[in-house]
């Protein structure tokens, strides 16, 4: 890598902004400005960096509408809300997906929209940690803020999750670096073990790696319980890792004195899916009667676990809330997207600050071309290609302020740093603006209809 | 019992948006008239349109309550959602396959499924019947999310092969699967009986507390919560009198579990 | 806008009103003694009028109540009902989403609640919280009995930095006052550990639960708060833990009220769950006779009950390491959140039944100590919401207190299990509350003791916060037709707030805005800034977020009230 001089010429620095990538929220980066443009920024990882830095790299700048011959042409605020709110209104099964990358401000307006209309709000935990929280409904959660490892743990263990790639600073400034209250050596403190089927990059700066087979992990999980309860292993191996190293690793979760366990996508999207989590969950719950452990799932959107808190604080249920019968139902694999999707169930599908052109499986991408999609972000991005109608938003925590959770629930304001393009607006006032024209619409319908 | 009114609903058009029956079950439209149907809106997504846009319907003779009543769905019920949910009486059979949460909180009465069913058949059952001719898809029997009280009664049979978690949290009731059955079959069971004739893949009973399985096919991989008790012949099970003989497994011990598994001895011999 | 609630038999018990027929005027929001003719009339003739209620503590706002709502939502689809009128969706049985928190209490004829634990670093998703809630206005109390920043303080013996740090931290959290939870307890939770009894110290820091109480009593009195330290003891729901009660009342008796408007300087809460004898569950009784002896004989306590209302729910607290334990009894699934420098939180859901034991106990109890209490200025009615049953239940609790009838039946009927007589002395105890006593323990009292001066009575100048109840208390015999008291005080005639009829036989008509209570201390510019700067190396240290980042902005309370108190010197 070409190594770049440090940036000198700026107007001002904008200090202590939060990250708008992973679930981190670090709140330590500096923004240093020039003519109203981030030309540089401080503390940041290569991920948040990057989002920062190329913030105007295939910028959404002006609403578009998908003609009758397939393209997308540029057209006014009023156009493009009013083409959206007459295609909300008259949706049977409108889904609002997304959230997680903008603010609870926007959230709130995203709701009351919902509710009107009868739509489903779901966000990207339908996708990710959803199973995580499936297997919290059934089990239980033993969590903590990120400060509490910083300041006691002294073992980190990595499971299904590696995060030198997808939360790079997490062991710097959160979990195994860090000089912690009662761990002043940082690292040397710590032991750091990653459970991953793959020696993946978190693997190799790991004390311990353990590599179980894919799709072991709940047999792997099971036969560790079953060894803190005092059993003698039947299999000499088991998802394929020796009965001898689960007896040792047992053995160290047992006597160490704060236990943290982190996990992800490698637990909830293989065979056992919520049920890997549950276990370990229960597992974590069992290592409570010998020593302190605590757990915590690797959110990977910095509001993604804000959505599940709002829609829970607001209506009672942490995502796939559907409003379709007046009053809110939870049910997965009957109210999430992805389902609603494969069986095209749904016939208009808004998508707020997320890219489901990128993530979704094949399937539900496919009944996405097919309906009318409306799009509301900054960056243009697969899901572009299948938007009807293109709502150019702001970019938070750098051009608007908002609230967002961490992955361990703290909250954060994110700042302002700079002015939006002028041709942007805020996802607040879209989300409102939408909200407004839907309200009209059912107004006057209601009275046309007397 | 004599079923003395009968309503046949013919499908004639099947709607991409899955349409909602939990209104139309014996309980409350035993005394409806055919106008009565044709008056009818259905829940389909966050409207409600005619039953008639998608059903032809007739109606056959009267009943005072509803056990009374027999209701035929004709056709592929596929996108046809809660069927029969929270009946307490009268029969239900569906010429079709059925689609989510078909038999959900039953409390009594019987479901007959000509074809397949959709994933939350039989959820949170507490009596009555439920048959599926063909498969169940996942969550067959199971709880609603977060409670650790599911299936607490009834009894559900399955022709064909049951997917993942057949029985999560059953607390009571009986559940039988003719064919083959997926991973994770009475996970956080507690109470309740499960039979399962064909081959089960992986790991039966995780985290079980109490109740009892019985498979009489091959078991792919079992959990390390399971400690073998021995082998036991033509055994007593919650009252049923089963032959043969089976391997006995305790378990599931990570929670002190007093849970019954019990496996084919001849098609499980290496596990001895 | 004016308005005349006419003849109504009102209750009034902070002016000495106690049944009296008389006209209540508000105009423009406030109370008045007097309107022009062209006020509205509202005729409330023979029904009751009293101040809204007031409920001085209850779990309704915050980190927990989400993890709750989130893991449990088999409790949410519970309390599922359809939008209605005015009003959005609500879900929730025993935690309420927070639209339904607004509704319900609203429909009960409450207008101000407290929020009764706040981990500050997690307080600005208190305030979001309160946004959501309408129709009540919300009072934050801050959780400070195993904040690091105290504990250091309280070791050094440094009181002045305590209330500094305390006067400070008000500020950035926007609080109302000082929350003890399981002194030292929820610190040494941190290590999977607990403390036990008042004198048992946490580990490093070596302070005890009773230093701490008494280092935050000192400091609560020297900046003048309008509310008390509000203390959650050492030992909660552990057989034989009466005499760490008894001796946490007694820790402070020393410590002088600087306060004019409270009587209190220790308010213990929940004292349901801190009046057991015994050693173990096999021969757990009551040691309610104790507590209440205690309370009666010394003016400087206060207490709300906590009271058991059988039925399936939530318990949560900041009483971590009491969770834990609790998850160990009954199986059911367990929550934990552990907050960085500050507390800890834990939650496991809880089936109280009439059939067990242990439950019925702990019912009998709860009513025990409102019927051994004898200045109800002292006790306050609640159920510690929602752990030992949701707030919805305080109008069937109400009709328990005004009919022995109702109780001896519950007992004779084994609605209640034989220990609720056998193993306590409710059986003898044929006290019954009369509306008056009523109106202390739901409202005035509770005000009084959070220094309210603008509710909790129907003064001039107090805001028209007012109930009015569909009964007629020279029409019912109480003690007779409990389920006509719990039906009436379930569904307020009206509810006004402000001024603005927001409910209206039983439904709400009409939705405002929840405003947030906290306390300014005025006077103490100097001390705050040597605090911070004592503070500030360890807080960049040690925490995870930054301190521009960690305060409430304002934009959290777009309806604030702020109280403001002069710190003495």
């Amino acid at each position: 890598m070409a190594y770049e001089e440090p940036v000198t010429d700026y107007d001002n620095i904008v200090e202590n902004c939060t990250c708008a990538f992973c679930g981190c929220n670090c709140d330590d980066l500096d923004y240093l400005i020039k003519d109203g443009h981030v030309v540089a920024v401080r503390h940041a990882c290569r991920l948040g960096a990057s989002k920062i830095m190329e913030d105007m790299d295939q910028r959404l700048m002006v609403p578009m509408i998908r003609g009758e011959d397939g393209e997308l042409a540029e057209t006014d605020w009023d156009t493009a809300l009013d083409k959206a709110a007459e295609l909300i209104a008259g949706a049977v099964r409108p889904i609002f997906y997304g959230w997680s990358e903008t603010s609870i401000e926007t959230m709130k307006h995203g709701i009351r929209l919902g509710e009107l209309v009868g739509a489903v709000l779901d966000n990207q935990a339908t996708i990710c940690h959803g199973p995580s929280l499936q297997a919290v409904q059934n089990v239980g959660y033993p969590v903590m803020t990120l400060g509490e490892v910083k300041n006691r743990a002294d073992m980190c263990v990595y499971t299904g999750s590696n995060p030198m790639n997808s939360h790079p600073r997490h062991l710097a400034r959160y979990s195994t670096f860090p000089r912690g209250w009662f761990r002043p050596r940082g690292r040397f403190d710590r032991t750091v073990v990653t459970m991953d089927p793959k020696f993946s990059d978190t693997a190799k700066m790991s004390d311990i790696w353990v590599g179980f087979e894919q799709n072991g992990d709940y047999g792997f999980y099971n036969a560790i319980r079953a060894v803190l309860k005092g059993k003698e292993l039947q299999h000499d191996y088991i998802s394929g890792i020796p009965k001898e190293d689960i007896y040792e690793l047992a053995e160290a979760m047992k006597n160490t004195q704060f236990g943290a366990l982190f996990f992800g996508l490698g637990l909830t999207h293989t065979l056992s899916k919520q049920r890997n989590i549950d276990i370990a969950i229960q597992m974590v719950q069992d290592l409570n009667k010998h020593t302190k452990w605590v757990l915590m799932p690797m959110r990977g959107h910095y509001n993604v676990n804000g959505f599940n808190i709002f829609m829970a604080y607001e209506m009672g249920f942490p995502y796939g809330v559907d409003f379709s019968r007046g009053y809110p139902r939870y049910m997965n694999g009957e109210t999430n997207t992805i389902d609603l999707l494969t069986r095209k169930e749904c016939d208009v599908f808004m998508v707020v600050a997320a890219d489901p052109g990128a993530h979704y499986p094949g399937g539900a991408v496919k009944h996405l071309a097919e309906i009318p999609v409306i799009q509301l972000d900054i960056h243009w991005g697969p899901s572009t290609e299948i938007a009807d109608v293109v709502l150019p938003g702001s970019f938070i925590g750098v051009e608007a302020g908002g609230t967002s959770y961490r992955m361990d629930g703290v909250p954060i304001y994110m700042k302002k740093a700079i002015d939006k393009p002028e041709t942007c607006r805020d996802d607040e006032w879209i989300v409102r603006e939408l909200l407004e024209r839907v309200e009209k619409i059912k107004a006057e319908q209601a009275i046309a209809s007397k | 019992m004599l079923n003395l009114k009968t309503i046949t609903l013919t499908l004639k058009k099947k709607s991409q948006i899955a349409l909602e029956f939990d209104e139309l079950i014996p309980d409350n439209i035993y005394n409806w008239e055919k106008s009565d149907f044709e008056e009818y809106q259905v829940p389909v997504g966050n409207s409600r349109f005619p039953l008639t846009d998608y059903f032809d319907i007739d109606v056959d003779g009267t009943a005072e309550s509803p056990e009374e009543v027999k209701m035929i769905l004709d056709g592929d019920m596929g996108r046809v959602k809660y069927i029969g949910c929270k009946m307490g009486a009268g029969e239900i059979i569906v010429n079709g396959d059925a689609d989510l949460h078909c038999g959900a909180e039953m409390i009594g009465g019987k479901i007959t499924v000509n074809g397949d069913a959709e994933s939350y058949a039989g959820r949170e059952m507490k009596g009555g019947e439920l048959t599926i001719m063909g498969n169940t898809r996942e969550f067959c029997g199971c709880s609603y999310i977060g409670d650790w009280r599911g299936m607490s009664g009834g009894k559900i049979t399955i022709q064909g092969n049951a997917g993942k978690q057949l029985g999560e949290c059953l607390s009571g009731g009986e559940i039988y699967v003719k064919g083959d059955c997926d991973i994770l079959a009475g996970i956080h069971m507690t109470k309740g009986f499960i039979q399962i004739d064909g081959n089960v893949t992986r790991w039966p009973g995780g985290q079980m507390k109490n109740g009892n399985i019985l498979i009489n096919g091959r078991l792919g991989t079992l959990l390390e919560g399971f400690v073998q008790d021995g082998v036991v012949t033509d055994p007593d099970i919650d009252g049923k009198a089963f032959s043969g003989k089976y391997i006995k497994y305790t378990g599931d011990i990570a929670l002190n579990g007093k849970g019954g598994l019990y496996l084919n001895a001849e098609k499980n011999r290496d596990l001895l | 806008m004016e308005y005349i609630l006419k003849n109504g038999i009102v209750y009034d018990p902070a002016n000495n009103v106690a049944g009296e027929k008389k006209d209540v005027m508000f105009k423009d929001g406030k109370i008045v003694d007097n309107v022009s003719s062209d006020a509205k009339i509202l005729d409330v003739t023979d029904k009751i009028v009293m101040p809204a209620g007031v409920d001085p503590h209850a779990h309704v706002a915050g980190p927990k109540l989400v993890t709750g709502r989130i893991y449990r939502p088999e409790d949410s689809r519970k309390g599922v009902t359809a939008k209605k009128g005015v009003c959005r969706s609500e879900s929730g049985f025993s935690i309420p989403s927070c639209p339904a928190t607004g509704y319900r209490y609203s429909r009960m004829g409450y207008g101000t609640v407290t929020e009764a634990a706040v981990p500050p670093l997690e307080a600005k998703h208190t305030h979001e919280e309160i946004m959501a809630i309408p129709n009540v206005d919300v009072t934050p109390l801050p959780l400070f009995g195993n904040n690091w920043f105290v504990l250091q303080y309280v070791k050094e013996g440094q009181i002045e930095e305590i209330a500094a740090f305390i006067s400070s931290w008000l500020k950035i959290v926007k609080g109302y006052g000082i929350k003890i939870v399981n002194p030292c307890g929820s610190e040494a939770w941190g290590w999977g550990m607990n403390v036990h009894g008042i004198d048992d110290p946490a580990p490093y820091w070596d302070v005890t639960g009773r230093e701490m109480v008494r280092a935050l009593s000192q400091a609560n009195e020297m900046l003048g708060l309008p509310h008390s330290i509000h203390v959650h003891p050492n030992d909660l729901g552990h057989p034989g833990n009466f005499p760490t009660t008894v001796s946490t009342m007694d820790c402070v008796k020393d410590v002088e009220k600087n306060s004019s408007v409270r009587n209190q300087t220790i308010h213990i809460t929940h004292a349901q769950f801190h009046s057991y004898g015994g050693t173990s569950w096999r021969d757990a009784e009551s040691g309610a006779g104790e507590v209440a002896d205690y309370v009666n004989k010394n003016k400087h306590v206060t207490c709300d009950v906590g009271q058991v209302t059988l039925d399936e729910t939530t318990t949560m607290t900041a009483d971590a390491p009491m969770e834990y334990d609790l998850s160990r009894l009954n199986g059911l699934k367990w929550a934990n959140k552990d907050i960085e420098l500050e507390t800890a939180a834990g939650l496991v859901p809880f089936i109280y039944s009439g059939k067990a034991p242990v439950s019925s106990l702990q019912w009998a109890i709860g009513l025990e100590l409102f019927l051994k209490i004898e200045d109800p200025w002292q006790v306050c009615l609640t159920t510690d919401h929602p752990n030992a049953g949701p707030f919805i239940r305080y109008p069937r609790i109400i009709s328990w207190l005004m009919s022995n009838q109702r109780r001896q039946e519950m007992m004779d009927n084994r609605e209640v299990h034989p220990w609720s007589h056998k193993r306590t002395s409710l059986a003898t105890l044929d006290r019954e509350y009369d509306f008056n006593e009523i109106a202390i323990i739901t409202r005035a009292a509770a005000a009084k003791i959070y220094g309210y001066q603008d509710r909790g009575e129907l003064t001039p100048g107090y805001n028209a916060d007012i109930a009015v109840y569909d009964l007629n208390p020279n029409d019912i015999d109480p003690s007779k037709e409990p389920a006509a008291i719990e039906q009436a005080f379930g569904n307020a005639m009206y509810t006004i707030k402000d001024g603005q009829i927001l409910v209206k036989d039983g439904e709400v008509v009409q939705i405002k805005p929840s405003q947030t209570i906290w306390t300014n201390v005025q006077g103490y510019e100097e001390q705050e800034k040597m605090i911070m700067e004592k503070v500030m190396p360890t807080f960049n240290r040690y925490y995870t977020v930054k301190f521009e980042n960690y305060k409430v902005h304002d934009h959290y309370l777009p309806n604030p009230i702020e109280v403001k108190v002069q710190a003495s010197k």
